[in-house]
């Protein structure tokens, strides 16, 4: 596939790269309209002027619109519905939606405890009966059952068949808390989704591009369109610049990615030429879910930060008010002090010196003096990314371990490297490679890496068996899948060939071509009762990991 | 806000045996139960990852014979719990967490001062490894160890047993009718550490009632009395009802309560191989009651449908045994071998079963009667074909007994005609010599 479109459709700005056989043909950024984004996408593709639009092969588009609508509260509101059973009291944790609790409970193998109690379940008719409705259904342990969400939905659609209804157990990997909130936002944002989608595609059409277009994840991956659960879509804005990263890296190299923006800094890791992944799920806002998400840091620094004085110095402020003193703003930041240091050439040199000179005492306001209070917000700024990447390391290397082999052979300290873009990335390359002890290399065409990022992105597979040969029924985690176990009760070789359908099967549902596949050894645990063996669990877990189609040239 | 630490370590590669209770599976539903409640999203739980604990840490706690080599191959996974425990217990006494669950396979009370290899499923003393890497690095002084499995917690006794700086006390059912038949009221310390240990033999039957009625008014006295810089809970779970080793009557909730009564600083898993009926919910109550969460809303699926002896039943029981214990007094046999240096010695013999590999281990002990401080000890340890020696100096041991201590490790290297190794434990200056016949000194 030759010719790449990709597109970054900011809360600011709209970014747009066009790819061709991996040379970044044209490039464009364009404000984004968000009451008519139709407008906007066709004057990113203006813009971009593309020769022959027909012959774009594949568009990727990564988006803050979710991440937005959850942050801003635009969600409809959704009526959640849990099997919470017995164990931790919900409101130990913090819930920031109302729920309704029903009896009815499983265990973790999935069986029965207690069923559901019908009479409730008529309580629910009069709130529900009216009216296209939002609801979510999850069940503790649903990801091992998912029977009562089931009987639920069916129940509450032959009363109101305009419900719109999302179930748990199509989230399968445990944490029954996290579980209900990405259910809940997963309704909740469809609406939202499914109107972008519908302007996305309006746009393409008017401009009689043929070429499939995808959603980029927040797990670097791409999916197409239709196939993407539209929670997935959250957080895609720091995977792109840790995918634009890579398409500029040696295949294996290990690189601490520093994205320097105006408000804020994303902070990700490669190692060996493979991003990490966070071990818990996306956090957005109030809500923890079970959104796969890369390993990154957002720290509110960047080269617009506002630097205040005080009695002992200056503080550097987590916020932004405006552009920098040297580009006509109020206020010095950052972006003054490598504009005095001569560390960037765009912005007044003059208003930079002026701007620094406002937070030192009159009688201080010399060169000298000047060129330390300078150097010493370089080294503040440096240092805190510094603080973000090493709590990011610490992230990667103290993982829980739950086995005796993964306790003794422990994450070795790699080599790494550093790769910095963003507006304040050429300022900042020299002062942080001697705090990280990294050489540094400055990313291209950084005014838009996300939109590089993207387009570059491939397809990523992730499929977590857990099967249980006595209660014979498997499922798979990403998907959501439950089934049935008609295999023998000890399989060896038949859980890899069992894996490898449900990839197969994965991969052509969701249009993914299948490459570089990452086996995880399976866990066998046989189930003892008595003194004989009666069956198995095993666990096991094939991956294809975030990646980039090639690298770009310069 | 309370912070509390959670070391999860179920060695899912590792086990016993195929068919054996220390299998992979055991923490399998645990680990379920955990995720799925979402406990680790609590705000004020910390997980760990876990770490090996070095043989120079084992070797401060106990004997690994003949040498520490020859069990090189067998001590992985209980190197990688007993170092998940001082991770924790480090992070305790630093103030990093307010406390802790060591939730590690596999256990370790049942192993001893001397080890020639695994019995009652445990090899290293996870809590004893732990209590003396305390004290030797981080200045801890007075430690008190409550353990609450259902078996006697004999290894942890013998290894603290005239130590009178660790208050041991020791919950379990009564040892004429379980494993591993010891823990009766009459084991109350050494010369040196009189009344450092308790043992409580309880009746089969009990339950939370009497389970708590014991804490509060035995345990918890004795306990505040003692005045510890730190308490550990040895926390094995086959008190519960549907445990298949045990006869006892607990419930999760119970368990809840214990904590919750304790107030451990660290609780550290020992048994407990109900894995489908208690454990997943055990240990979930535990960790609630740790971290200051309800834990009333835990409850196994399982009904308690067996006979509990009432409280009416146990508190005169235990009244009685309180009687029993009180009129127990010291007597020791004084006994030295020709080559003793000078002092009282107190000798007493026992013998040690293992069950796990069906061979038996002799001991002959000997401490050094001490007014000051813990006293040295002299283990002789057949194991046939082979004997072995432990020479311990003490913790803040008296200048006489490290003399005396240097003196005994003098004469084995060089009149060691019937020995073929040795231990010199010098916990005063934390340095550990082995002696091998075929090896030689090995300094750890």
């Amino acid at each position: 596939m030759p010719n790449r479109v990709g597109i970054d459709v900011g809360g600011t700005y709209t970014d747009a790269v066009f790819i061709h056989n991996g040379r970044i043909e044209r490039t464009a950024k364009v404000p984004t309209r968000s009451v008519d984004l139709v407008e906007t996408i066709l004057n990113a593709f203006d813009t971009l002027k593309i020769p022959d639009e027909q012959v774009i092969n594949q568009i990727t588009v990564s988006t803050t619109l979710v991440t937005n609508g959850i942050l801003q509260d635009q969600l409809p509101s959704v009526e959640l519905l849990l099997f919470s059973g017995h164990g931790m009291s919900l409101d130990a944790l913090p819930w920031p939606v109302n729920y309704r609790e029903l009896s009815g409970e499983m265990d973790f193998r999935g069986r029965e405890i207690e069923p559901p109690d019908q009479r409730e379940w008529e309580k629910l008719k009069s709130d529900l009966r009216e009216g296209p409705t939002h609801v979510a259904i999850v069940g503790k342990f649903s990801h091992r059952n998912g029977l009562h969400e089931e009987q639920l939905a069916s129940y509450l659609r032959q009363l109101n068949p305009s419900l719109n209804i999302a179930l748990g157990h199509e989230w399968g990997q445990a944490n029954f808390y996290r579980r209900s909130l990405t259910t809940y936002l997963s309704i909740g944002v469809s609406d939202l989704y499914h109107q972008f989608v519908q302007q996305l595609q309006t746009a393409v059409t008017a401009r009689k591009i043929k070429a499939p277009i995808s959603i980029l994840k927040a797990d670097g991956g791409i999916l197409p369109l239709a196939k993407l659960r539209p929670i997935d879509s959250i957080y895609s804005g720091p995977a792109a610049s840790v995918l634009a990263a890579l398409t500029q890296l040696e295949t294996t190299a290990s690189c601490i990615v520093v994205d320097i923006g105006g408000t804020t800094t994303d902070i990700g890791l490669i190692l060996s030429g493979v991003p990490l992944l966070s071990s818990k799920g996306a956090q957005i806002g109030p809500f923890s879910t079970l959104v796969r998400t890369l390993a990154v840091r957002s720290i509110p620094v960047g080269g617009d930060s506002v630097i205040r004085a005080t009695d002992q110095g200056f503080i550097l402020e987590n916020y932004r008010l405006g552009p920098a003193y040297c580009l006509g703003g109020n206020i010095p930041t950052p972006t003054d002090a490598m504009r005095y240091l001569g560390l960037i050439d765009y912005g007044n040199e003059q208003l930079a010196e002026e701007g620094l000179a406002s937070i030192l005492p009159e009688e201080r306001r010399t060169q000298t003096f000047l060129y330390e209070l300078a150097t010493a917000i370089i080294e503040r700024m440096v240092e805190k990314i510094a603080e973000a990447v090493d709590s990011l390391k610490r992230e990667w290397q103290e993982e829980p371990a739950y086995k005796v082999w993964e306790v003794l052979h422990p994450h070795v300290n790699q080599a790494f490297q550093t790769l910095v873009s963003g507006g304040g990335a050429r300022g900042m390359t020299t002062a942080l490679g001697k705090r990280l002890g990294t050489p540094v290399q400055l990313g291209a065409f950084s005014e838009v890496s996300n939109a590089l990022g993207a387009a570059m992105a491939r397809s990523t597979l992730d499929c977590t068996l857990h099967l249980d040969t006595y209660m014979k029924q498997y499922r798979v985690e990403e998907t959501g899948e439950q089934g049935k176990w008609t295999g023998s009760l000890r399989p060896y070789l038949e859980v890899e060939g069992f894996m490898d359908t449900l990839v197969q099967k994965q991969a052509a549902r969701y249009g993914i071509m299948i490459q570089d596949l990452e086996k995880e050894p399976f866990d066998f645990f046989p189930i003892v009762q008595g003194s004989r063996t009666v069956g198995q669990i095993v666990r096991g877990a094939v991956h294809l990991r975030a990646g980039v189609i090639g690298r770009v040239h310069v | 806000m309370k912070r509390t630490g959670i070391l999860f370590f179920p060695a899912f590669d590792w086990s016993l045996g195929d068919f054996h209770p220390e299998r992979e599976e055991r923490l399998l539903y645990t680990q379920e139960q955990l995720f799925e409640e979402g406990v680790l999203d609590l705000p004020q739980i910390k997980q760990f990852s876990p770490c090996v604990a070095s043989i120079h840490q084992v070797l401060r706690a106990q004997a690994l014979l003949p040498n520490p080599r020859v069990h090189a191959d067998t001590l992985d996974a209980h190197l990688i719990a007993a170092g998940s425990a001082i991770l924790l217990g480090e992070a305790r006494v630093r103030g990093d967490i307010a406390n802790g669950f060591v939730l590690a396979r596999p256990p370790g009370h049942h192993s001893g001062g001397t080890v020639w290899g695994n019995r009652g499923f445990c090899t290293i003393n996870n809590e004893a490894v732990l209590v003396n890497h305390l004290r030797a690095r981080l200045g801890v002084k007075k430690i008190a160890i409550i353990d609450t499995d259902v078996h006697h917690g004999d290894g942890t006794q013998d290894i603290f047993y005239h130590d009178p700086n660790v208050l041991f006390i020791s919950l379990h059912q009564d040892g004429r009718t379980l494993y591993p038949g010891t823990g009766f009221v009459n084991e109350k310390g050494g010369p040196n550490a009189w009344e450092q240990t308790l043992n409580i033999p309880l009746p089969p039957g009990t339950g939370d009632e009497g389970y708590h009625y014991v804490l509060e008014n035995w345990v918890l006295p004795r306990l505040q009395a003692f005045a510890p810089d730190l308490i550990i809970n040895s926390a094995g779970q086959d008190n519960h009802f549907t445990d298949p080793l045990a006869s006892m009557n607990l419930t999760a909730g119970g368990y809840g309560r214990i904590t919750e009564l304790l107030q451990p600083d660290l609780a550290v898993l020992e048994g407990g191989y109900s894995i489908e009926g208690a454990l997943p919910y055990v240990n979930l109550a535990i960790l609630l009651a740790l971290a200051g969460e309800d834990y009333h809303h835990v409850r196994e699926p399982q009904k308690l449908d067996r006979p509990v002896l009432s409280l009416a039943t146990i508190k005169p029981y235990i009244e009685a045994l309180k009687k029993q214990h009180q009129t127990i007094k010291p007597s020791f046999t004084i006994r030295k071998k020709a080559f003793f240096p000078t002092g009282n010695w107190i000798y007493s013999p026992h013998s040690v079963y293992y069950d796990t590999e069906g061979f038996q281990e002799n001991r002959h002990d000997y401490v050094r009667q001490c007014n000051h401080c813990a006293g040295t000890v002299y283990i002789e340890s057949d194991r046939s074909p082979h004997k072995s020696i432990l020479v311990r100096i003490p913790f803040q041991a008296c200048p006489e007994c490290e003399q005396a201590g240097y003196d005994l490790w003098d004469h084995l290297l060089h009149h060691s005609d019937d020995c073929i190794s040795g231990l010199l434990q010098n916990q005063l200056q934390d340095k550990f010599s082995v002696w091998h016949r075929k090896e030689g000194l090995t300094l750890f």
